[in-house]
């Protein structure tokens, strides 16, 4: 036989033994250690509050990487600034740095809270997620809010949450309980002009 | 530093390669498409099963891990446009990119101009971006895969694709033998 029929031959049997080999992809065969898990969720190492992740952002904490696990025309709706668009159904396929901090964010934090087991699963060290979700990101970055009633550390406490705030765009809130609560949501308006001033930079 | 002498050498080496089994003449290139030459359907053929069936074993085997493998992105509208101003141009001159830059090393004037002609047309769809944009970025369906279209697991892709190929190659002989 020449050294093409051969060739064929090789050819013919891998790809016929193909569908019977099971997946190809590492992810597919990752295992679990519950055990670590389980304790790291009671610890509450699972999660960081969307506040430590502004924080993160702003200081350009290095190998940082923000992970948006919704749809993708949910991620184009709004998203976190810096945020990469990985949908759940991608992630095991995504790579990331043995020195990177991931955080997964998703609409309320379910999706996030799963996707943070299955990168447990993957074997990436720091994995964390918001454990609210993006309600979390507009109630305590976006539009913070400081009770009219509050002690003069708890103001002096606001000061650079508010900061953080208005560094991305958000609208915090000093004033009385009652005005606050009208102002809990960012209009449509202020969100555009966010979205806008984002873009910008 | 083997980020640019690795891709050199597989760039070299596929260049000798392609020149070697012919690709560097327009005629042979050009010949696919009257279907009297499959030269082209078999070297490419043959690359996609060597690339395919190793990808897929060593991913199994655990040797190589298949995220760290580029898939690029579908953008259907854009993608079947490009095909088709890149299939003209492909019979016009007789070479695509790859085998311009083949033929340009070889020091054929037609695989020089070809070249030249790539750079140009890169250069003004740069320039003409503005007017494109919409077009570019329509119909994008992300990283689409074969086995994610037809909802059939990675392997029983890899073992159709086998069997197409290897019937291609096939048919191929039967008709050059005709000939």
């Amino acid at each position: 036989m020449s050294a093409g029929r051969n060739l064929a031959a090789a050819a013919l049997v891998l790809g016929a033994a193909a569908p019977f080999a099971g997946s190809p992809h590492a992810a597919s065969r990752a295992t679990l250690d519950i055990e670590a898990l389980a304790a790291a969720i009671a610890a509450g190492e699972d999660h960081v509050s969307a506040l430590q992740l502004a924080q993160w952002i702003r200081d350009r904490k290095p190998g940082l990487r923000v992970i948006d696990v919704r749809s993708p025309a949910e991620f184009a709706g709004f998203a976190i600034p810096t945020a990469e668009n990985i949908p759940i159904e991608a992630l095991t396929r995504a790579e990331f740095a043995a020195g990177d901090t991931v955080v997964l964010y998703s609409e309320g934090g379910a999706h996030a809270g799963q996707a943070w087991v299955l990168l447990k699963a993957k074997g990436v060290a720091r994995a964390y997620f918001i454990a609210g979700g993006l309600a979390d990101w507009r109630d305590e970055v976006l539009s913070p809010v400081l009770p009219a009633d509050a002690s003069p550390a708890a103001q002096a406490a606001f000061r650079p949450i508010a900061e953080l705030s208005l560094y991305f765009g958000g609208a915090p809130v000093a004033g009385p309980a009652g005005s606050a609560a009208t102002q809990m949501r960012p209009s449509s308006a202020g969100a555009e002009l966010a979205a806008i001033r984002r873009r910008g930079c | 530093m083997s980020a640019i002498v690795l891709p050199l050498v597989i760039g070299a080496a596929f260049g000798w390669t392609l020149e070697r089994a012919g690709l560097g003449d327009a005629r042979k290139l050009a010949g696919q498409f009257y279907l009297q030459d499959f030269t082209v359907l078999k070297v490419i053929m043959s690359a996609i099963l060597t690339a395919m069936l190793g990808g897929f074993w060593l991913g199994r085997l655990g040797i190589i891990d298949l995220s760290a493998f580029y898939v690029p992105e579908t953008f259907l509208a854009a993608q079947a446009v490009g095909g088709l101003v890149f299939g003209v141009g492909f019979v016009l001159c007789g070479l695509c990119p790859g085998t311009s830059c083949v033929a340009a090393a070889s020091g054929k004037g037609d695989g020089l101009a070809a070249v030249a002609g790539l750079l140009t047309g890169v250069l003004a769809t740069g320039l003409a971006m503005p007017v494109l944009e919409p077009l570019y970025t329509a119909t994008a369906l992300g990283t689409f895969t074969l086995p994610q279209l037809l909802h059939v697991s990675y392997g029983v892709v890899v073992g159709g694709v086998t069997l197409m190929a290897l019937a291609m190659f096939l048919g191929v002989e039967r008709l050059e033998r005709r000939a």
